[in-house]
């Protein structure tokens, strides 16, 4: 999974987000953070729905929204390939 | 007996020549063992007034003046307070630094510069060939070198385009009218050419690197500039682990067998993330102290090489590590300005 990622990342407990590839920062929410979190420990993105649901406590169709429109972002922002 | 250093490029406004960041750098963390020996042009160089990097300051006559008028006053700086190594800063030095390092080290003054071939080749005029020899990719570039080759200069390249001076100075441009002003201006300052350049909407990166003349690349800093004054200089900047900068730069180093300190500017094309060579610029940055921070101490590197030390390279640097330039005042004793201007030189 994490060879979705174009390059190295630090993500702090805050949700601060640094790209060491380009330098550029971003601020994750706390889903947002979690989801990341599961990228960078190699979770394939078929089972992140199901993490999302359980952590949060949230129907399927609900985190399936929140994940897709996370990588959405993720792509515009040429974060994930 | 430590090492006694001068260093050109004093003038630290908000569009402030590398000599303030190559002291700082040298004198990080501890000091510097031996003394550090201002080089300027101007009594009015910002940097001389800085009694905290500076030993010595001694006004030196402007790279037109001759080589001779400037080699006679370093031999008379040298003779009053040691010279081992100078570092020249600015681009418009270094045709005379490269001219006079045989004389100066004659005399004992150490220099380490790349040779006049290498830095023809990577002239603003030049870099387009150089890219196509490398098989880089770089913007549209022409370089006009009369008034009657702008209009065609202008349709091969297209709108927005940047008009550049030949040492110094880039304007964006919309329209005709911007270009030729911007034209006009940078011919009267810089000479012909002047450089007109294809605007790609891209990402901009900088790696500074420390060739060592034989193809070796022994150090190289990128980074990502995150504030920008109205003339493009860094005001803040962050330090990058990027493979495709590192490996760029180390074909372009170890295709010029580059000797010493540059600057190369790289774009990141949006769309297609291909990398074009923008310039690179035969000196050190204005910001190289930040290399302090990511541990590529690149003055201290420089100075060895000047003195013949073998120099082994530096682990890549570490990256998210950034700076923020601050600007401040210093406050100076009337007599100060008096010894520059009427002696040509002040000892702190």
């Amino acid at each position: 999974m994490d060879s979705f990622l174009h390059s190295e990342f630090t993500l702090s407990e805050s949700g601060f987000l640094f790209d060491h590839g380009t330098g550029l920062t971003y601020t994750l929410n706390e889903t947002g953070r979690f989801i990341f979190q599961k990228i960078q420990d190699g979770s394939h993105a078929n089972n992140l729905v199901e993490l999302v649901t359980s952590e949060f406590e949230v129907a399927e169709d609900i985190a399936r929204k929140d994940v897709d429109d996370f990588f959405r972002q993720l792509k515009e922002a040429r974060i994930i390939h | 007996m430590g090492i006694n250093v001068g260093i050109t490029g004093l003038h630290a406004t908000d569009n402030p020549a590398p000599g303030i960041g190559v002291i700082r750098s040298l004198k990080h963390p501890e000091g510097w063992d031996g003394e550090i020996i201002g080089l300027a042009y101007d009594v009015m160089d910002t940097g001389v007034y800085d009694e905290n990097l500076l030993d010595h300051a001694y006004m030196i006559p402007y790279p037109n003046s001759g080589t001779q008028q400037i080699l006679a006053r370093l031999l008379y700086i040298h003779s009053k307070t040691r010279l081992d190594v100078i570092i020249p800063t600015l681009d418009s030095e270094l045709a005379l630094f490269q001219h006079l390092e045989p004389e100066l080290r004659k005399h004992g003054i150490s220099l380490f510069l790349p040779d006049s071939i290498a830095t023809k080749r990577i002239s603003k005029p030049n870099i387009a060939d150089f890219c196509k020899e490398l098989e880089i990719d770089t913007p549209k570039t022409y370089a006009v070198k009369d008034s009657g080759e702008l209009d065609k200069a202008i349709k091969e390249i297209g709108y927005p385009l940047m008009v550049k001076g030949a040492f110094y100075e880039a304007h964006k441009c919309r329209d005709d009218k911007d270009t030729i002003n911007y034209f006009n201006e940078m011919r009267q300052k810089w000479g012909y050419p002047v450089i007109l350049q294809q605007m790609i909407d891209a990402d901009e990166y900088d790696v500074c690197c420390v060739g060592d003349g034989k193809g070796g690349m022994l150090g190289a800093l990128p980074i990502r500039k995150t504030r920008i004054t109205d003339k493009g200089k860094a005001w803040a900047a962050i330090t990058l682990k990027n493979d495709q900068l590192f490996d760029l730069s180390k074909k372009i180093i170890r295709d010029l067998k580059w000797a010493g300190p540059c600057e190369i500017e790289i774009l990141q094309e949006k769309n297609t993330a291909k990398m074009h060579l923008l310039e690179i610029n035969p000196r050190f940055p204005a910001w190289i102290f930040l290399g302090t921070g990511a541990n590529q101490n690149l003055p201290k590197m420089v100075v060895d090489l000047a003195l013949g030390k073998d120099v082994q390279p530096l682990p890549n640097a570490k990256s998210g590590v950034t700076f923020v330039r601050h600007a401040t005042d210093l406050i100076c004793p009337i007599e100060w300005l008096e010894k520059l201007t009427t002696g040509g030189e002040l000892h702190y």
